[in-house]
Parts: structure tokens; C-alpha cells; sequence
């Protein structure tokens, strides 16, 4: 009798969290497992038939010069990106951290971009910055900054750099906000007693400030390196790789490999050394976490 | 004294802080500024003024082409029916969970942050190619309902993150004390433990909203039919026409960006920052 109400009581624990696990393990796990299945076969878009073809997949990718430079590009995107984002986002959190009048406008006027759905990102930069009739390009003509209406997106030196600067634009308030609330959590009464030792302002950021918020920050980082690593959106609406693969990272090559040359076998295997790539620099992040993690706590 | 001492000090710092927060929000607010006021130029202005900041007379003729011609109000009602669906069972599904993990299996708690931060780390193109085919199987292509099951995908995992953070507000002794009154498990969560954390989930449900509103890959790969795309691939495939009218495609942008906008200003206090304290905390 007790036993049999145990049971149903431990039952109603399970119906709270089932479902949440069908979904990690039906829609994530499964096809994940999938997709590295079909990397081993020569799946075809259209075709329904296929067969086990081995590692030729691996080998020909590895083989391709372009899936390297892809590569590089991915990891310049990735690293530059990055420390944009950090830095706006730092800076901006410190900035509207130290005002007392009016920071709650500039944290919502700030934040717009993050709200910004990908494609009409692309469709608004890709109109201020046209070569033709775009705002920018005429303006700096305007002004005598540039002889000719400079072609961000087009030319071969300017399109990468512009593609970084947009996802700095993109990128910088998530961080922005996030640095914000864990430096509103830094004791006060620190600084105060700090000030009254005769700390500068930068020891204080160095003993108090960054100490305090280190964990939040590398958290973010870690998140923000992975999901930059991955994304799709930015470059493919914008430049699609081009001009001439200067903007080619691997999940465009991935999605071109694919939903372009219908090798769907092939693809496969470029996510899944994706996703190899993304889990040996995370467990290098977390070791780092963990550490700091044993110093703040002993 | 001392007082007045510290304020002489702060100003420059505070002065430089002012400057640098208005050159950054013009940077920011610019493209949405940009897209408004070009949906609203009459024909001609745009390519032959490209530096006039505002429109010489207000026309809605983009508007009328959006919707009159481009028939993009299919769209809007094919995003607000997936994305809709996609957030009701999203949030059922995450709320359960997170209330569940906290009360029931605390211990498991580390283990499932380990496993949401895994399956953030799955790269959207992964995933997109077992999508395709699995989908292709059981004939769900080009469907809406196919559209919704992939989107739990992405949204299920960090409405869970999300809440756990709320389920940890919910003080324990409300939940004892209904407990003690004979209310069963199911009883407790909806009566006692829904009703304090629905603030915050409606917050994270306008999130996920937003998330699968903006969301443009998945939809890429599944919808090929111009009457089930959502506005994103929508508005896409209007670069695939001949003449590249930008009246009219900042109009349709319009349309996209100001509903993601006005409802992330409104959750943001809500959500922004929770991201790393909820993964700080478990």
C-alpha cells in the first residue's frame, strides 16, 4: 500500500520532466546521432538511396584547400568578432554602470539591435551600405572622406571587416547587458573602503570589479564563442560566402556542400567536424571555469 | 568635503561616459531609424536623394505593395501561427521541466546544465541535415506542423534554462504549507507554484516568441512554397526578383523588425543578464 503510493508519487516526479527529455533526446540527440551516421554514406538531397561509403567523406574534406581557408576565415571571424563584442559590450556596461540620469533610455535604445531578426539585419545594412544608393557610402563622398562611394560588400578588402563590424553591432548589447547585471552585483561597500585605502580606480577594477564578475564573463564567452562559431544567418543573407569565398566560413560551406552541390552525406561530415572543433575548445574553457571556480570558493 | 572632492573626480569619467553612450546609441538605433524612413519615401527619393535623412511627403504606397501585391499578410499569419504554437508547447514543456529538475531531481540539475550547454554547442547546421531528411520521411516538409517540432528543438532547451531561474524564487514553505492542506504534486504546481512564477514565464514565452519569429535557417530548409513561408524566408525570396525595389522591401522589414522590437523592450528588464546568472547559479 505505501509502497504503490511511493510509486505514484515518484510517477507524477517523471510527468514533470518527461516531456522536456523526449524533446533534448528526440530532436537533438537522435538527429545528432543521425548526422553522424550519414556522414558515412554518400546521402544525396534528392536521391532516397545511399550507401555506407566509409571515411571517403572525411578524407575529401580534409583533402579541400577551400574547407581550410573556411576554416581560417571562421576562426578570424570568431576570434575578432569576439573581442569586439566584449569590448563595446564591456565598455558600454562600465559607462552606463557610472551614469546615474537617463541610463535606462540608453539601455533600451542600446539593446535594439539585439532584437534585430537576421534578415532584415541584412536587409537594412545591405541598403545603408550599398555601392549605388546606399547612406553611408554617399555620405562619406559627401563629406570628402571618400573620392568614390566606397563598396563595403563588394570588393575583396572591405567585405570581411564590414561583415565583422556588423556582428559586433549584432552581438555587443547581449553582452552589454549581461556585464551590466553582474557588475550590479559587485558590493558597493568594497569600493568605498577600497577609496578610502587610496586605491585608483583601476586596482579597484582589478581587485574588485573583474574578480566578482570573472565568472559571468567567461560563461559568456564560452556561449558567445560557440554560437559566433556557428552562425549562418549574418554572412549567408549578406554576402554568401562571396566575394570570391572571402567571407566563406565552415556552416556556409557546410550549407552550400549540402543544399548547393546536394551532398547531404558530405555535409553531414563538415557539421560533425564542426561540432569536434567546438567541443575541444569548450572543455579547454570549462577547465579554465573550473579553476577559477576552486580559487573563488577556497 | 570629501563629498565634493569625490564628485570632482567623478565628472570627467561621467562626462566621457555620456559621450560614448550617444555615439553607440546612434550606432544602434540607425538601421531600424533608417528602415522606417525609407518605407515611408515616395518612389524616386530614395535613389535619387540617398543622403536626405527625412522623407520630403509621407507615402504608404510600399505598405499597399506589401500587402496588396506581395500578399505578405499570408506570411505574417503562417509566422504568428507557427511562432505561437512553437511558445504554448515550448513553455508548457519547459515549465513542467524546470519545476520538476528543482523540486524532484535536484541532483540531476548539474547534470541537465551540462546537456543544455551541449546542445547549445550543436551547430543550427548540424542539426539542419537530419531535419531535412527525417522530415522528408514522414511527410513533413514544407509543413507547419514539421516547422513547430523543429523549433521545440531550439526553443525547449533555454526556456528551461530561463525558468529554472524562476523556480528558484518560489518560496519553499507556500508550496509545504498547500502540501499540508492535501494537494497532490500536480495540485501544488498549478494552484501554488504557476501563479508566482508566471511573470517570468510570460517573459521567457514573448522570448521564445521573438526567438522563432526572427529564426530564418530552419524555415530556409524547410518551407519552399511561397504560401507556407514564414516572413523571414519571405522576405528573403524577395531579393530573387529582378528589380530590387528597397521602398518596398523596408516596408516588408518594417513589418518583421518592429513586432521583435517593441516586445523585447518590453521583456528586457526580464530577461537580459538572466542568461548568465541562471547558468551561474546551477
Amino acid at each position: 500500500m505505501r509502497g504503490n503510493k511511493k510509486m505514484i508519487a515518484s510517477m507524477t516526479s517523471w510527468f514533470f520532466v518527461l516531456p522536456a527529455i523526449l524533446v533534448v533526446v528526440l530532436l537533438m540527440l537522435y538527429p545528432v546521432t543521425s548526422s553522424i551516421f550519414y556522414s558515412f554514406t554518400n546521402k544525396n538531397l534528392i536521391k532516397a538511396d545511399f550507401r555506407m561509403i566509409g571515411l571517403d567523406n572525411y578524407k575529401a574534406i580534409l583533402s579541400d584547400k577551400s574547407f581550410w581557408t573556411a576554416f581560417v576565415t571562421n576562426l578570424k571571424w570568431t576570434a575578432i568578432s569576439l573581442a569586439g563584442q566584449l569590448f563595446v559590450g564591456f565598455t558600454a556596461a562600465l559607462a552606463l554602470n557610472r551614469i546615474k540620469r537617463g541610463s535606462g533610455i540608453y539601455r533600451t535604445l542600446l539593446i535594439i539591435p539585439w532584437a534585430f531578426p537576421s534578415i532584415v539585419l541584412a536587409f537594412s545594412w545591405k541598403w545603408i551600405l550599398n555601392g549605388v544608393s546606399g547612406f553611408l557610402p554617399n555620405i562619406l563622398v559627401k563629406l570628402g572622406i571618400c573620392e568614390t562611394a566606397p563598396q563595403f560588400l563588394s570588393s575583396a578588402e572591405l567585405a570581411f571587416p564590414t561583415l565583422v563590424f556588423l556582428n559586433i553591432w549584432f552581438g555587443a548589447p547581449l553582452m552589454m547587458v549581461n556585464i551590466l547585471s553582474a557588475l550590479q552585483t559587485v558590493p558597493q561597500d568594497q569600493y568605498e573602503s577600497a577609496q578610502l585605502d587610496g586605491a585608483s580606480g583601476i586596482q579597484s577594477f582589478c581587485h574588485i570589479t573583474f574578480p566578482h564578475i570573472r565568472m559571468v564573463v567567461g560563461l559568456l564567452v564560452v556561449l558567445r564563442t560557440i554560437w559566433v562559431f556557428n552562425s549562418f544567418d549574418i554572412i549567408y543573407l549578406i554576402t554568401g560566402g562571396g566575394p570570391g569565398n572571402k567571407t566563406m566560413t565552415v556552416p556556409i560551406y557546410a550549407y552550400d556542400t549540402g543544399w548547393g552541390m546536394r551532398m547531404l552525406g558530405k555535409s553531414s561530415a563538415v557539421t560533425v567536424l564542426l561540432l569536434l572543433f567546438l567541443l575541444l575548445v569548450c572543455s579547454l574553457y570549462f577547465r579554465l571555469l573550473n579553476r577559477w571556480e576552486k580559487e573563488s570558493t577556497s | 568635503m570629501k563629498k565634493g572632492k569625490l564628485l570632482r573626480r567623478a565628472r570627467p569619467g561621467t562626462i566621457i561616459s555620456y559621450v560614448y553612450l550617444t555615439v553607440l546609441s546612434l550606432v544602434a538605433v540607425f538601421p531600424l531609424l533608417w528602415i522606417l524612413l525609407s518605407s515611408v519615401k515616395p518612389k524616386g527619393e530614395l535613389t535619387q536623394n540617398p543622403t536626405a535623412i527625412l522623407p520630403s511627403s509621407v507615402t504608404w504606397e510600399n505598405f499597399k505593395t506589401v500587402f496588396q501585391q506581395l500578399n505578405f499578410g499570408t506570411n505574417v499569419r503562417n509566422s504568428v501561427i507557427i511562432a505561437g504554437s512553437t511558445t504554448l508547447i515550448a513553455i508548457i514543456i519547459a515549465s513542467l521541466g524546470a519545476y520538476g529538475v528543482v523540486r524532484f531531481f535536484p541532483r540531476f540539475g548539474k547534470f541537465m546544465t551540462r546537456i543544455l550547454i551541449t546542445t547549445y554547442m550543436f551547430p543550427p547546421i548540424l542539426l539542419a541535415v537530419p531535419y531535412a531528411i527525417i522530415m522528408g520521411r514522414i511527410g513533413l516538409m514544407n509543413n507547419r506542423a514539421g516547422l513547430v517540432i523543429v523549433y521545440l528543438s531550439i526553443t525547449v532547451p533555454y526556456a528551461l534554462w530561463l525558468l529554472v531561474g524562476f523556480v528558484h524564487t518560489v518560496p519553499l514553505e507556500i508550496e509545504e504549507a498547500a502540501r499540508v492542506d492535501g494537494a497532490n504534486k500536480i495540485q501544488v504546481f498549478y494552484k501554488v507554484v504557476l501563479p508566482i512564477m508566471a511573470p517570468g514565464i510570460v517573459a521567457v514565452a514573448i522570448y521564445t516568441f521573438i526567438n522563432v519569429w526572427n529564426e530564418f535557417l530552419y524555415s530556409l530548409i524547410m518551407m519552399n512554397s511561397t504560401e507556407k513561408m514564414t516572413i523571414a524566408v519571405a522576405l528573403k525570396s524577395l531579393t530573387g526578383q529582378e528589380v530590387l525595389d528597397w521602398g518596398v522591401m523596408m516596408a516588408a522589414s518594417t513589418v518583421v523588425v518592429l513586432p521583435s522590437v517593441i516586445f523585447f523592450m518590453l521583456i528586457q528588464k526580464k530577461i537580459a543578464g538572466g542568461l548568465a546568472q541562471g547558468a551561474v547559479k546551477s
